[in-house]
């Protein structure tokens, strides 16, 4: 089977540093430029195109980036990542409305407010083995929504209406309307995520998550404290995902417990397992074409949740590495950095 | 006289109604090569679980250099000074072989994951340090040219030499091998003789398991053998050759039972 | 508030019973895959709903009824209720199959782990739900009323209502048959030995594909069965029932030990009431944070269940 990763990791190492810097810069440029490809085939013709750009394209990138840290990285299988999502959105419809705070002030808060049910959910739950904490998320990502569901203060199936949207910054303006800011924005904040992950997964963090993915009694008798990086890759998807409900809040303007469905937490997976667990940027390719492709083709927008449990069953049966695998290839350069 | 930096004294270990070892006590000296040894299911590789935290023992203790180890978290343990290899290999066979030390190195780093992300000096000096600690245990155990290999697709033998190089990446007092020679051929087993001598002369203490006689009777400086979850002997390899328990424990099982 | 539920105390706990019911019958279909593959069956709470549908195709297809018709009386009633109950199983038992060769079997062979056949049981359950959705076009769907739901006796101050006790004597029925099946037949006896030690019994010549296929369907069988009794009871379902009782019934096979076929019944009972009473109290919105609640409870203070194995992991 081709292995479209060894190839552009082939490209990307047989280029110097510029050649690397252009590469990233282009694929930037070519991401930044999309709001201007409306006119061209890329065009949607269920939804806004822009709009499509944000949510969902932009926005499940940013939670499948999230998650697989979770699930690809560390082999944690987290059924109920939307419940950060949620959290993250309902901290900044509720401050948002209620205090005077803006988008940016609340983004840290509702990240954190993430990352602490992120600790109290994981503390417990990944004492357990891996098919009960799926369990155990599942449950909880539905806790959260029923909790919204039911709860005065945050509205009910009402929800919350009226979230202000981020205030300006250096003369920009962002209006509910102009979708290709927020999607820029959006852009910025999965950078961040890219950058996160990437310094993460090189060092320690990194092979501690490895190691506990491939064998976790192993790694704990060599000395990795496995709970506690458990915990922390459950803490950091928590962080990503509460940033992309603050963010999803600011932008709909409008949240209700329907927008948090055990289905979305399905939708990232599927995104996730699609373009290849544990690859950052398969995750990416998959996240986009998952998002991209219900709004591009009718069919699929109606029977979307349908072609995306279909994914799930293929991937998994016939190519569970995903499109773009993880690590398998061995560089065949000597190591440049032998002593 | 050496002192001993680990000890088990009267360890039981009951899982439910069946005894897997019944008031074991033996140490293990400092810079000694232990050889434990008994008939299949005498219970050598519950002594290392027990050793490594696996299993909680029932009753008695079980002390690393006068400290008690029994009921520690088994990471810490590890940090604590032993590591040990795996009969069944059980590497990380995504990662190269040096990922497969560093792993293991981190063990002892002080940098963690913030360190990590921000790039703090402290954190990218001590990666630099442990890229270079990890390169020579390959070296020193002879496998440094398969540094840069996925371990699952390095040669067998070559495996079972990483488990031992992955092993001494935590910076043990003392290393638990078990059946480091299962699998390999009389060619393969003197080499690796010879690897755990040099292991041993390197400043390590090392408890072995193995099911070569030969092999353990050359390396060993004393021979502990279980039968049946109870220790039956504890001597030199030649006493232990001539015991007459240890004869009757193995009678009727070929010498070369693996 | 106590007053009132010391009133209702005996009519709320038939309605237990009865629920109790029908989530030890789904459990069973978590339970017996448990034991064999040691994975959790996600599509199971969709092989459920399906099996809901089932009884509906029967009463309101082949039988005709409809919201006008008069309920069916005497020898006809037993007939309509036997065909559906029996068709409702069949079709799961069937599905059920199907989702193990399709979402297990490859992945078993190729010893893939614990996430990878996880993951395609969830995406099965997806493709099961959402057909079922688009064909019913998000509606809940109602069962014409087969059976007029009549008193057929008193105990205290409560009305013993007719469907809730065929639902609590075919289930013993049921279970008394399975229990039977699993001890004294040469599947049974298989089954459970490939629980118990599949490379054992895979030396000792059983068919191990054969087994997994056998117990898949009859777990399916009884949670087909739980469709039936469950579209009985409440005369109503929808595409999205399978998850909250499938969340349900694997509490309540946890609570009795995941794996073991006894658990699922305790904790059937157990969990049926529990969720009735608390529903009184606080309303039945809470329902499933109830049922989570207890789950969460059971897997951190007493993971091993009532009777089952311990499901930390002990291994090295």
């Amino acid at each position: 089977m081709i292995n479209l990763r060894d190839k552009g990791a082939a490209i990307w190492e047989n280029q110097g540093r510029f050649g690397r810097i252009g590469i990233a810069l282009g694929a930037m440029t070519v991401a930044a430029a999309l709001p201007f490809m409306g006119g061209t085939i890329l065009n949607t013709p269920i939804a806004d195109y822009e709009s499509v750009l944000v949510y969902p394209i932009a926005m499940f990138v940013l939670m499948a980036i999230g998650l697989n840290i979770v699930i690809g990285k560390s082999g944690l299988l987290d059924l109920g990542y939307v419940a950060f999502f949620a959290i993250g959105a309902y901290t900044m419809g509720l401050l948002g409305t209620r205090t005077g705070l803006n988008t940016w002030e609340i983004l840290p808060i509702g990240i954190a407010m993430a990352m602490f049910s992120g600790i109290i959910l994981g503390v417990p739950a990944l004492k357990l083995r891996g098919d009960y904490l799926a369990i155990i998320t599942l449950g909880f990502g539905e806790i959260v929504r029923i909790v919204a569901l039911n709860l005065g203060t945050l509205g009910r199936s009402e929800g919350i209406i009226n979230i202000p949207t981020p205030p300006g910054i250096f003369g920009i303006e962002y209006r509910f309307d102009s979708h290709r800011i927020y999607y820029w924005t959006l852009l910025m904040l999965i950078l961040l995520a890219i950058w996160m992950v990437r310094r993460l997964s090189v060092r320690r963090a990194g092979r501690a998550w490895e190691s506990i993915r491939q064998d976790e009694d192993a790694a704990e008798l060599l000395g990795v404290p496995t709970f506690k990086y458990k915990v922390w890759a459950f803490v950091l998807g928590a962080s990503v995902g509460g940033a992309a409900g603050v963010f999803y809040a600011s932008k709909t303007l409008f949240i209700a417990p329907d927008n948090f469905t055990l289905q979305i937490s399905i939708l990232i997976l599927a995104c996730v397992v699609f373009g290849g667990m544990g690859n950052i940027w398969g995750v990416i390719l998959g996240a986009v074409i998952l998002g991209y492709l219900p709004d591009r083709i009718r069919f699929i927008s109606d029977a979307r949740l349908l072609v995306f449990g279909l994914v799930l069953v293929i991937m998994m049966n016939l190519r569970p590495d995903g499109l773009l695998p993880r690590k398998k290839r061995e560089k065949v350069l000597p190591n440049k950095e032998k002593p | 006289m050496s002192t001993s930096i680990l000890s088990l004294k009267s360890v039981t270990m009951r899982f439910g109604g069946v005894t897997a070892l019944n008031d074991v006590t033996f140490d293990v000296k400092e810079k000694e090569i232990l050889g434990l040894i008994g008939p299949n299911g005498a219970g050598k590789t519950t002594v290392f679980n027990v050793i490594t935290g696996v299993y909680h023992i029932t009753s008695g203790s079980i002390d690393l250099q006068g400290k008690s180890i029994s009921g520690m978290k088994r990471y810490k343990i590890t940090k604590g000074g032993i590591a040990r290899t795996f009969q069944n290999i059980r590497l990380w066979g995504d990662m190269t072989a040096l990922e497969n030390v560093m792993t293991a190195t981190d063990t002892h780093k002080r940098s963690g994951l913030v360190g990590g992300l921000f790039g703090s000096p402290v954190s990218r000096r001590e990666e630099k340090r442990d890229k270079k600690r990890a390169q020579e245990l390959l070296d020193f155990i002879g496998i440094g040219e398969y540094a840069d290999r996925l371990a699952r697709n390095l040669p067998y033998g070559v495996q079972r030499r990483l488990e031992i190089a992955r092993a001494l990446g935590t910076e043990p007092k003392l290393i638990l091998l078990d059946e480091p020679a299962a699998g390999f051929n009389p060619a393969e087993k003197v080499e690796l003789a010879k690897v755990i001598r040099k292991i041993r002369d390197a400043g390590y203490t090392i408890l072995l398991i193995e099911h070569d006689m030969s092999l353990v009777m050359k390396v060993s400086d004393r021979v502990v053998v279980l039968d049946f979850g109870q220790k039956i002997a504890d001597n030199t390899p030649q006493k232990v050759q001539d015991d007459p328990r240890v004869i009757e424990a193995y009678l009727g099982v070929p010498e070369d039972a693996s | 508030m106590i007053g009132n539920f010391l009133d209702q105390f005996w009519s709320l706990t038939f309605g237990g019973l009865s629920l109790g019911f029908i989530y030890i019958l789904i459990a069973l279909g978590y339970t017996m895959v448990y034991g064999v593959l040691r994975m959790i069956n996600f599509a199971n709470s969709e092989i459920f709903m399906v099996g809901t549908f089932a009884t509906i195709i029967v009463i309101r297809d082949l039988f005709k009824f409809t919201q006008a018709s008069e309920p069916a009386t005497g020898l006809r009633l037993w007939l309509v209720l036997a065909t559906a109950l029996i068709f409702s199983m069949l079709v799961s038992g069937a599905l059920s199959m199907l989702v193990e060769i399709v979402a297990y079997r490859r992945l078993r062979r190729m010893n893939s782990g614990v996430l990878a056949p996880l993951i395609s049981a969830i995406g099965v359950s997806m493709v099961l739900a959402e057909s079922v959705r688009i064909l019913t076009d998000s509606r809940p769907v109602a069962s014409p009323r087969a059976m007029e739901k009549k008193f057929i006796g008193q105990f205290f101050d409560a009305g013993i209502r007719i469907d809730n006790t065929i639902i609590v004597t075919s289930a013993l029925i049921l279970f008394a048959v399975l229990i039977t099946f699993v001890n004294r037949t040469r599947m049974g006896k298989a089954i459970r030995a490939v629980s118990m030690n599949p490379n054992a019994a895979r030396l000792m010549g059983i068919n191990i594909d054969g087994v997994v296929s056998a117990t898949f369907l009859v777990g399916g069988l009884m949670t087909g069965a739980a469709g039936f009794f469950y579209t009985l009871k409440y005369e109503n379902t929808a595409s999205n029932i399978g998850f909250e009782l499938g969340i349900a019934a694997f509490t309540a096979a946890i609570l009795g030990g995941i794996g073991n076929i006894k658990g699922a019944f305790y904790g059937g009972l157990a969990l049926g009431l529990l969720e009735t009473y608390a529903s009184f109290f606080l309303g039945t919105q809470w329902k499933a944070v109830t049922v989570f609640v207890v789950l969460v409870l059971v897997l951190y203070t007493r993971p091993n269940g009532l009777f089952g194995e311990a499901l930390t992991q002990t291994r090295a």
